[in-house]
C-alpha cells in the first residue's frame, strides 16, 4: 500500500522535487536521494575506494543540494549531470588532497544531454553505455582513461606513471575519447 | 588560443582536467570570448558526466539516508535557533539591540539639532549675502559719483578750457548813461541802448541840484542803435549837482520833469 501511494511522487520530475525542497520539504530530498544516491555513491567509492569517505562525499553533496536548491535552473542543465560531475570532482579533490572547488554549487556549469536520468530505465541504459565505452577500449587506452577519469591525472602525470612518451599518452586519450563519444551517443561506425 | 579547438576531445580533456596547465589556460582564454564553443563545452560536460556511470554500481549504506535527513533536520533546527537568538533571545543581542536603539535615538537627535542649526546658519548666511550685496552696490555708486566729480573738476580747472557767457537772445539791452560834469566847465552826457520814441516824444536830461528844482540840461533823441548824447548844454554856472536823470517828455522838452524816468544817476 505504502509503495503504491509513493509511486507518483517517485516519478515526479527533478524540477518539481527541487521546488518542494525549496519550500523545506525534506521528503522531496529523500526522493531525490533515492533516485541518485546509488550512482553518486558508486562514483565516489570507485575513485576513493573507501566506503566511509564515499558516504561523506554523498552526504555533503545532498546536503548542499538541500541548502542551495534555489540556485538550480533546469534550463541550464540536468540535476543528474551536476550530481555526477560534483561527485567525481569532490572525490578526486579528496583523493589528491586538494581543496574543494568553491563554485561547484547546483548552479554550476551547464550539463547537456544525454543526462536525463530521471527514470530508472534511462539510468540503466546510460549506465550500460558508459560501461561498454570502457570495455571497448584497448587496454592501454582504458588504463589511460581510468587514470584520467577516476584518478584525475594529467597527461604528464599519466606519462610519468606509465613511463610512456607524453605524445603517446595524448594520442591514446584522444582515441579513447572518440570511442567514448561514439558509444555514448549510440553512433554506429 | 585564437582558433577554435578542432576536436571535441579537446573539450572532453578540459572537462576532465587532464590538460596540462598551459593547454588548460589557453583553452580557458578562448572560452572567455567565444560563444560558438559554449555548446561544445556543454556537450563535453554531458559526456564526461555520463561516463561516471561506468563505475560499478554500489548501494550506499542503508543508514546513510537517515543520517542525511537527520543532519538536515538537526542543522535546520540549529539554523532556526540561531535566527531566534539573533532576534532577541540572547543577552548579547539584547544588549546590542539596546545599544543600537540608544545610538539610533542619539543619531536622530543629532540630526534634528544639526538640521535646526543648519537652518539658522543658512538664514544667517543669506542675510550676510544680502548685506554684502547692498554694500557692494553702495560702493559702486560712490565710486561712480567720485569719478563724475573728478571729471567736472578737471573741466573747470584745466588751463585750456574756454569760458563763454551766454545770455538769452530775446533779452532787451539795458539803457545806460554816463554823465561827465564839472560845475565850472560844463556837462557831457552819453547814453546807449535807449528805446526808440514816437515822434512826439523826446528824451530830456535833468541836472538835480543839491538844493532846488531839477534844471533842464538838454533835449535829445536816440539814433537807430539807441545812442544819444548831450554835450555842454547851457547851464547856470557853479551849480552843485546831487544827481542826473533822463525822462521822456513831449517833443521840444518840458520846463520841469513830467514823464517816466528812464535813467537816474546819484552823484557819489
Amino acid at each position: 500500500m505504502a509503495a503504491a501511494r509513493r509511486e507518483p511522487e517517485a516519478q515526479m520530475a527533478d524540477q518539481a522535487l527541487i521546488r518542494r525542497i525549496m519550500s523545506g520539504d525534506e521528503a522531496a530530498l529523500g526522493l531525490l536521494y533515492d533516485r541518485y544516491a546509488p550512482v553518486v555513491y558508486s562514483v565516489s567509492n570507485r575513485i576513493l575506494r573507501d566506503t566511509g569517505a564515499a558516504e561523506e562525499v554523498l552526504q555533503d553533496i545532498f546536503y548542499q543540494l538541500w541548502r542551495t536548491a534555489g540556485n538550480f535552473d533546469a534550463g541550464r542543465g540536468s540535476l543528474a549531470g551536476w550530481l555526477l560531475v560534483t561527485a567525481r570532482n569532490r572525490s578526486i579533490d579528496r583523493l589528491r588532497r586538494r581543496p574543494a572547488i568553491p563554485d561547484e554549487d547546483v548552479a554550476g556549469g551547464e550539463i547537456a544531454s544525454p543526462l536525463n536520468l530521471e527514470s530508472a530505465m534511462a539510468r540503466e541504459e546510460l549506465m550500460a553505455r558508459a560501461r561498454r565505452a570502457f570495455v571497448e577500449l584497448p587496454p592501454p587506452q582504458r588504463e589511460a582513461m581510468e587514470m584520467a577519469y577516476f584518478e584525475g591525472l594529467t597527461h604528464t602525470e599519466i606519462a610519468q606513471r606509465t613511463g610512456d612518451p607524453l605524445g603517446t599518452v595524448k594520442t591514446r586519450l584522444r582515441t579513447a575519447l572518440q570511442t567514448v563519444k561514439r558509444v555514448l551517443t549510440g553512433r554506429v561506425e | 588560443m585564437k582558433e577554435h579547438p578542432q576536436f571535441d576531445e579537446d573539450f572532453d580533456l578540459y572537462v576532465l582536467g587532464t590538460l596540462d596547465l598551459e593547454e588548460r589556460d589557453a583553452l580557458e582564454l578562448h572560452l572567455t570570448h567565444c560563444a560558438e564553443c559554449a555548446p561544445r563545452l556543454e556537450q563535453a560536460r554531458g559526456r564526461m558526466a555520463a561516463l561516471a556511470l561506468a563505475a560499478p554500481l554500489e548501494t550506499p549504506p542503508s543508514a546513510a539516508r537517515d543520517r542525511l535527513l537527520q543532519r538536515v533536520q538537526s542543522e535546520e533546527r540549529a539554523e532556526r535557533r540561531k535566527l531566534r537568538s539573533l532576534d532577541a533571545a540572547s543577552p548579547f543581542w539584547r544588549r546590542t539591540n539596546a545599544v543600537l536603539a540608544v545610538a539610533t535615538a542619539a543619531l536622530i537627535i543629532a540630526i534634528a539639532v544639526l538640521s535646526v542649526q543648519y537652518h539658522r546658519w543658512s538664514k544667517r548666511l543669506s542675510e550676510l549675502e544680502k548685506t554684502e550685496q547692498r554694500i557692494e552696490a553702495l560702493r559702486n555708486q560712490q565710486a561712480a559719483e567720485a569719478s563724475r566729480a573728478r571729471a567736472v573738476l578737471e573741466v573747470l580747472t584745466a588751463p585750456d578750457t574756454l569760458k563763454v557767457t551766454l545770455v538769452s537772445g530775446a533779452a532787451r539791452p539795458v539803457p545806460q548813461g554816463k554823465a561827465f560834469y564839472n560845475p565850472a566847465k560844463g556837462l557831457v552826457f552819453y547814453a546807449a541802448n535807449l528805446p526808440a520814441l514816437p515822434s512826439n516824444k523826446a528824451y530830456e536830461l535833468w541836472l538835480v541840484p543839491s538844493a532846488g528844482s531839477p534844471i533842464d540840461a538838454g533835449v535829445f533823441s536816440a539814433d537807430p542803435r539807441g545812442n544819444g548824447e548831450v554835450v555842454l548844454p547851457a547851464l547856470p554856472a557853479g551849480v552843485t549837482a546831487k544827481a542826473f536823470a533822463v525822462t521822456i517828455e513831449p517833443a521840444g522838452g518840458s520846463s520841469a520833469p513830467t514823464g517816466a524816468k528812464v535813467l537816474v544817476g546819484i552823484v557819489s
